[in-house]
């Protein structure tokens, strides 16, 4: 991870992190290889043409470049409609092949979750006690050894 | 009484860090403080457990970024205030008693305390007579606030793990990990105060504490802690030329995790022998 002012500010005071109150969605972003999770809670208004993210937060089992991915990526999505949120989620793993494999993992992590917490949502417009989804990350955390297969 | 003990958490890491904000006699006492809001945090978790009342670690975000230390002091002083009218909440009224007279004596010295610009938060990572290059510092940086979070999350663990067990021999391997932990935090905090990124640990999630497999907890923390040791080798090498001082210091944080170490394999064999808390 290289560092500039901007990434440290993310690490010693991460945005929107904690839960939200009244929230009516909630979305889980895991690592079946190391535990790691994210959990995504959204507080979802209807306005008169469509659903928008009033409140996001998150909360992470997890490294510090999972808590700086949580801490931009919430702050891009608040306010977003769920159109918006999920074209984030998309361009976000668009971008995973250009970082290093431990930092493309955390980074999936939080971008599912969002993902998980906005499907949360639509799956309890029919069924309001719908669970909270959860996706499961596909990058490895663990860097590949240099001449290893892939 | 829920609302007691979070406002004393927070109280208590508030003052823990304005402790490293300081760099004058101010900072023992800030930190000796801090030890005291941290015996009142456990005595009103015991009130909540003997109540059988669920409750977690749950807290709000703590902004502690100040230019002067009487920023942060007049803070504190406004928050123990608060805290000292919670205290109403509190039915053992003979600990809200000693709780209150803390307080009352705390905003006392508070109020005497001499000003100080604070350079903890100027992120200019350098550290105070040693010239590091940039991989060294990036690394530096990063393990300090791994760690930090860390130790904070270990704390908490073992707390809520002693706060639930009246098994002696257990509590005697949680508490020395605590008080482990807790030297860990503070040497943490005092080099993050140092290279200008002093930061309030995360919230833990509750999943981390409220354990189901504490078998499972102790055999993945020995793991963590074999991990911790090699980073400090590593960090230790990497600082071994520009700082011999560093490199003993992770060197000694490096053979201090054996404690750790030893203490949870103690305690994964009595509790595998005993088959569970409080049995």
């Amino acid at each position: 991870m290289t560092m500039d002012t901007q990434l440290i500010e993310h690490m010693m005071n991460p945005k929107n992190y904690g839960t939200v109150e009244n929230s009516n969605a909630e979305g889980i972003g895991k690592n079946p290889e190391n535990g790691e999770k994210v959990a995504i809670y959204l507080r979802v208004m209807e306005d008169e043409e469509e659903p928008y993210i009033d409140a996001i937060a998150f909360q992470a089992i997890g490294c510090t470049t999972t808590i700086v991915a949580g801490s931009m990526l919430t702050e891009e999505a608040k306010g977003l409609n769920l159109n918006g949120a999920c074209n984030l989620v998309e361009a976000t793993l668009k971008l995973l092949d250009r970082l290093p494999a431990e930092d493309a993992a955390c980074s999936e992590m939080v971008a599912l979750a969002i993902k998980a917490a906005v499907d949360t949502y639509i799956k309890r417009q029919e069924n309001a006690d719908h669970p909270a989804v959860t996706y499961f990350v596909e990058n490895s955390c663990l860097p590949k050894e240099e001449g290893s297969a892939v | 009484m829920k609302s007691v003990m979070i406002k004393t958490h927070e109280a208590w890491l508030e003052m823990l860090m304005a402790g490293f904000m300081s760099q004058t006699e101010n900072r023992q006492t800030l930190i000796d403080f801090s030890d005291i809001l941290f015996r009142h945090f456990s005595w009103i978790e015991n009130e909540l457990v003997i109540g059988g009342e669920n409750y977690s670690y749950d807290r709000d975000t703590i902004p502690i970024r100040v230019e002067k230390l009487s920023d942060i002091l007049h803070a504190i002083t406004l928050h123990l205030k608060v805290l000292d009218g919670e205290l109403v909440h509190l039915e053992n009224r003979d600990l809200a008693k000693r709780i209150s007279s803390d307080l009352y004596y705390m905003t006392t010295v508070l109020h005497t305390m001499k000003d100080e610009p604070v350079t903890a938060f100027s992120m200019e990572r350098t550290f105070p007579g040693v010239t590091l290059k940039q991989e060294a510092t990036d690394a530096l940086t990063l393990f300090l606030f791994e760690e930090t979070y860390k130790e904070y999350e270990l704390i908490m663990i073992y707390n809520y793990l002693k706060a639930h067990t009246n098994d002696s021999y257990l509590n005697r391997i949680f508490q020395i990990l605590i008080e482990e932990s807790f030297f860990h935090l503070k040497r943490f905090c005092d080099m993050g105060a140092k290279m200008g990124i002093l930061a309030v640990p995360r919230t833990v999630m509750k999943e981390l504490y409220q354990i189901e497999d504490i078998t499972q907890f102790l055999k993945d923390g020995i793991d963590e802690e074999l991990a911790a040791k090699e980073e400090c080798k590593r960090l230790a090498e990497a600082v071994a030329k520009e700082s011999p001082e560093m490199e003993k210091f992770f060197d000694f944080i490096n053979y201090q995790e054996n404690y750790h170490i030893a203490l949870m394999e103690d305690a994964l064999r009595y509790f595998s022998a005993k088959g569970g808390m409080n049995d």
